[in-house]
């Protein structure tokens, strides 16, 4: 009990340490409230339901007037929880266009577009980052038992060397895979047994086999990942992915959000996964192009996705151009010459970070401590290792930078939407009260109108071709709607109408996620 | 409080008033003579009515009966279940539960009487059965009549045909076009029931049937029609050029609606969201997510006559294992004796693909064996082989015999805003997929011995033997043999290979110290895996179906001990020694 109370004591110490890193998700949430109460007229935010363990999972719509009748892109953060940058990215992006809010150009963009922004789908893992023991968590705040043996929480990681992180262990063992990294010894690879490489060294996550069932650390607090938890090839049963499919809260709420708005026609998401650098489908290249020009990135890391993953689900399920991008990933260090380094022999993302993160005067390194271990009694442990979270988010200070990027990107991307337009009409008197129409539409954007598995979905708007009569007059030739699957982009199709009778008649075109526009047309 | 008091006592004064007296009825062999709850098991029953019916064998049987809502449907009307054992015997939750629903599709109604039967049967026949006293006892039942309410009263008090609507009322922008539900079909004559639409064309394909003359029959290829079809009765309603395209007989599909193997819509017809979309499915997973202990389950939907199993597509194949498979197999080749006319079916082979069905996710998501039947069937007309097909005149003879021509809609002239003169006419919606009301009865009791079959085979389990060995210096080994009376093991192969459910425990309450515990895995040749962990509770995966498993202990001085088994699907035993 006492030594409860000392580290209450200590806390809004830590807390205020960590302040000066990423925003609490409080001060998350203040932020967002700051905007809707300095520009009313362009932004909104709801609560569409609470997690598990408590937290508002937040809509944030840019836009005036009706946004839900304008084309809308989606963006998404804290797809993972441990990716406080993707979070910031989401709220700096409003941030940053709304201070421009004074600009034509920025009360154009937002007149004739709309954004749903979710700054944050996983608040429940996210706060393991400012709590007294970090450690990189992705689950929300379900008890599940990860490891399925009937019992819940029951082997968590824990804190050996009590620097407040956890980090890694290695044991000392003849039966161990790793050995240490012949540039950097702090560094552990695994050996490679196929060229006679023999390992000295087993590596496991800081913890104790609370449970003694031989696993380390294989069912800690922590529940289900957002990142787990969607519909695309869900890993069934497997840790963090659920027991079925969109099992969570926050995964509904988002999806109940987007499966009504028709407007939306991409989404862009901050995750580990990247199709926006690295991109192999052709239709979005030109997004890709886009995205790398504004960056000006290289080297960007590109993870397969595993399964249930939230890029994947907007692609094939919402049937949505879907782009996802880590934001910042750790680059590709030189060797410091002044320091006498050479160019690693052996590729390894830890090595790279650690020479990375020293020419950027930072040191995130626990240096290896020998530690007593219950469940190695004889043999030598060491606990030590990169801090959590900073391999996947820069040093904050660096973000406003990474965030302003990002802002021009998300802008510009709006320009590259498809964009059905009427190019030409003709109207022709066939006889008396008889009027031929033949109008041309084309796809003036750059993208296609219907993404390839937006046919036959549902919950896609077809690209619709009305012509609307009145009472008195008549159609005689051609067909009244026209239900489009999809049209590319500088393609044209032609219609045509034979009408009888007087005045004007209205052509509608388009769809809710390409914009509905309507044209008079007089009959001759 | 007191309302609820009054209701009660107005309930019971009914029930009694409407008994039959004693003295002037005489037993029929397997069915109860004088019901408390007085049914009719030979007509169908709206929401209204399953929900009247539901409180009064709550009210009648206390002790054997309880009402609960599983959740409200989309419309609000509540999901009912009855939950049926012998509450004055062990805990409900330790018992193997035998799950029923019916009705997921909207207009296969019969599952909801089928189900609410088998509630009415278990309780009434509980006093004078003793088979039934002795199931009660081992097993709960959950039984919920219909977990698509909305479905079923759109179905019955909105005009339909026999196949509509299918899903439930959530509306669904089927074409895409932006407008929902905008031209659906018309009752042109106003009669509740959707039929055909005919014209006369000497171009047409068809011709009256000369065997009776309300069929219509295709022409052979060289010979002229007189008539031509066109379609379900209805309108062009939104002018597009189609009729009856966007309506709310297909909205979505709730059986594709289920957390196992779910895809999109574009991929498998009828899926909504994701998984669990349809909030009655959700209120139904949520409860069998809380029930751990229901190992059997049971879905009704219409017709054919079959007894289906999944997998529901070709890619769970695998999943559905030999072991698994054998225990399916026996079950249902007892169903199809019970109930002649029905065939055991394996849906993805025999019916058709489907994603994200039910019975899907109860195996292969739960690890519970689950049928789903398929009730009805033309069979049970002239109790021989026939079809439903319009050219198979058995139909029209049946309703013409039978039915005395109830079943049918004669056809009368309409003059229609798009077509011109045509002709309505046909079967009503109530032939066809419905049971005839003299049959209902009849085949509700089939059915549901099939599940009565079905929830005896859930694990029973019992310690079959226990012996001591004394080993000297005060160690005494401890063997315990558990066994499984019935066919199902307490987790299905599916189950062991995911874990979906925690092993099963077995464990020696002692006085005396445990200093081991190990599972035998050959008890005559003395070969045993040892326990690592706290050794009085040994972890069993699974105990088999007409199987036993042994365990050992090692105890080190003397003392009281009982043996307990716990298994979430098999239930507990206990032996004292």
């Amino acid at each position: 009990m006492k030594k409860l109370f000392l580290m209450a004591c200590f806390l809004p110490l830590i807390g205020q340490i960590k302040a000066q890193q990423y925003p609490t998700l409080q001060e998350q949430q203040n932020r967002l409230t700051l905007l809707v109460k300095n520009n009313p007229k362009w932004v909104s935010i709801q609560s569409l339901a609470k997690t598990s363990g408590g937290k508002d999972i937040w809509v944030v719509t840019l836009g005036t007037g009706k946004p839900e009748t304008k084309p809308a892109i989606a963006v998404i953060g804290g797809v993972e929880g441990t990716h406080l940058l993707g979070t910031e990215l989401v709220i700096q992006f409003a941030e940053k266009l709304l201070k421009q809010i004074d600009k034509d150009s920025v009360q154009k963009l937002l007149s004739e577009n709309t954004y749903y922004l979710f700054p944050n789908m996983s608040p429940d893992a996210m706060e393991t980052y400012f709590s007294k023991l970090a450690f990189e968590r992705l689950g929300n705040a379900n008890n599940t038992d990860d490891d399925r043996d009937g019992k819940t929480n029951e082997d968590t990681f824990d804190d050996l060397d009590g620097n407040g992180k956890i980090t890694m262990m290695r044991i000392e063992s003849p039966v161990g895979i790793y050995k240490l990294h012949p540039d950097d010894p702090r560094v552990l690879i695994k050996a490679d047994i196929s060229k006679g490489e023999k390992g000295k060294y087993l590596l496991l996550s800081e913890g104790i086999d609370n449970d003694k069932d031989g696993q380390f650390n294989e069912d800690g607090v922590g529940g289900i990942h957002f990142n787990k938890n969607l519909t695309y090839k869900h890993k069934t049963f497997s840790a963090g992915a659920g027991e079925f499919p969109v099992s969570e809260i926050e995964t509904r709420a988002l999806l109940d959000f987007l499966y009504d708005a028709f407007n939306v026609y991409a989404v862009v998401s901050f995750s580990s996964l990247n199709n926006l650098s690295a991109n192999d489908d052709k239709i979005t290249t030109v997004v890709s192009e886009l995205y790398n020009k504004t960056m000006g990135a290289k080297d960007a890391p590109k993870p397969t996705a595993e399964g249930g993953d939230f890029m994947s689900w907007a692609y094939q399920h919402y049937g949505r151009f879907s782009f996802s991008t880590p934001g910042w990933w750790v680059p590709k260090a030189k060797p410091d010459t002044a320091k006498k380094e050479k160019a690693f022999t052996v590729v390894d993302a830890t090595a790279n970070y650690l020479r990375w993160s020293a020419q950027q005067g930072l040191n995130h390194f626990t240096e290896w401590k020998t530690v007593q271990h219950p469940d190695f009694p004889n043999q030598v442990v060491q606990v030590g290792g990169v801090d959590p979270y900073v391999m996947i988010n820069p040093p904050y200070k660096m973000v406003d930078s990474i965030a302003s990027k990002h802002t021009m990107f998300l802008t510009k991307l709006v320009s590259l939407k498809p964009q059905v337009v009427i190019q030409k009409i003709e109207t022709q008197k066939l006889s008396n009260g008889l009027t031929k129409i033949t109008i041309d539409v084309s796809n003036a954007g750059m993208l296609p109108t219907h993404s390839k598995f937006a046919d036959r979905n549902y919950f896609v708007k077809r690209l619709k071709v009305a012509l609307q009569l009145n009472d008195k007059q008549q159609l005689i030739g051609g067909k009244k709607l026209e239900l489009l699957n999809n049209m590319e982009p500088h393609t044209m199709q032609q219609f045509s109408w034979i009408v009888k009778g007087t005045g004007s008649v209205t052509v509608e075109t388009g769809s809710p996620a390409i914009g509905l526009t309507t044209k008079a047309i007089s009959l001759q | 409080m007191k309302k609820i008091y009054s209701f009660s006592i107005a309930l019971i004064l009914s029930i009694s008033l409407m008994a039959q007296e004693a003295n002037q009825v005489f037993k029929a062999a397997g069915t109860p003579v004088n019901p408390k709850v007085q049914a009719s098991w030979n007509r169908y029953y709206d929401h209204a009515g399953i929900t009247a019916l539901c409180k009064k064998i709550a009210a009648a049987y206390p002790d054997l009966a309880k009402l609960t809502s599983l959740g409200k449907s989309y419309a609000g009307r509540d999901l009912w279940c009855l939950t049926i054992t012998d509450f004055k015997k062990g805990n409900e939750l330790q018992k193997p539960g035998m799950y029923i629903d019916g009705n997921i599709h909207s207009n296969e109604i019969q599952g909801a009487e089928f189900a609410l039967y088998t509630a009415w049967y278990l309780t009434e026949s509980f006093g004078d059965t003793k088979f039934i006293q002795e199931l009660l006892t081992d097993k709960v039942f959950y039984i919920v009549p219909s977990i698509n309410p909305d479905g079923r009263d759109s179905y019955m008090h909105q005009p339909n045909t026999a196949s509509s609507p299918r899903s439930g009322v959530k509306p669904v922008d089927n074409d895409g076009d932006g407008l929902v539900n905008e031209d659906w079909y018309d009752d042109l004559d106003g009669d509740g029931h959707i039929t055909m639409m005919r014209r006369k064309n000497i171009n047409g394909r068809y011709k009256l049937d000369p065997r009776d003359s309300r069929n219509m029959v295709m022409v052979g290829a060289d010979e002229q029609g007189d008539y031509e079809l066109l379609g379900m009765e209805g309108i062009d309603n939104d002018g597009d050029g189609r009729v009856n395209e966007d309506g709310y007989a297909f909205e979505y599909d709730p059986n594709r609606d289920w957390g196992w193997g779910w895809q999109p819509n574009y991929i498998q017809n009828g899926a909504y969201k994701y998984p669990f979309s349809i909030p009655e499915n959700r209120a139904v997973m949520e409860f069998v997510m809380k029930h751990p202990n229901i190992a059997a389950a049971q879905s009704y939907h219409n017709a054919g006559g079959m007894i289906l199993r999944g997998p529901g597509a070709s890619a769970d194949v695998t999943t559905y294992n030999s072991q698994d498979v054998a225990i399916y197999d026996a079950i249902a080749k007892k169903g199809e004796e019970l109930m002649p006319g029905y065939k055991y079916l394996v849906v993805y082979k025999d019916l058709y693909s489907a994603y994200g069905g039910e019975l899907d996710w109860f195996y292969a998501g739960r690890g519970i064996y689950t049928y789903s039947n398929e009730l009805w069937t033309p069979y049970l007309m002239f109790m021989k082989e026939s079809t439903r097909s319009p050219f198979d005149n058995s139909s029209y003879n049946f309703d013409k015999y039978l039915l005395f021509k109830d079943g049918f809609v004669d056809w009368k002239e309409y003059d229609h805003p798009q077509y011109g003169k045509v002709e309505i006419g046909g079967f009503k919606k109530n032939f066809g997929r419905a049971h005839p009301g003299f049959l209902l009865e009849s085949d509700a009791h089939r059915n549901m011995a099939f599940s009565i079959y079905h929830s005896y085979h859930t694990p029973k389990l019992s310690i079959s033997e226990i012996k001591e060995k004394d080993l000297g210096d005060g160690l005494t080994e401890v063997t315990a043999v558990i066994a499984n009376e019935r066919l199902m093991p307490t987790h299905s192969s599916q189950d062991v290979k995911n874990k979906i459910e925690r092993p099963d425990y077995i464990t020696l309450n002692t006085t005396a110290k445990i200093v081991a515990g190990m599972i035998m895995t050959d008890k005559d040749l003395n070969l045993s895996k040892i326990q690592k962990n706290n050794p009085s509770t040994i972890e069993v995966n699974n105990i088999p179906g007409l199987g036993t498993v042994t365990v050992k202990w090692i105890v080190e001085g003397k003392g009281k001990y009982t043996v307990n088994v716990d298994s979430k699907k098999g239930g507990i035993a206990t032996n004292i020694k």
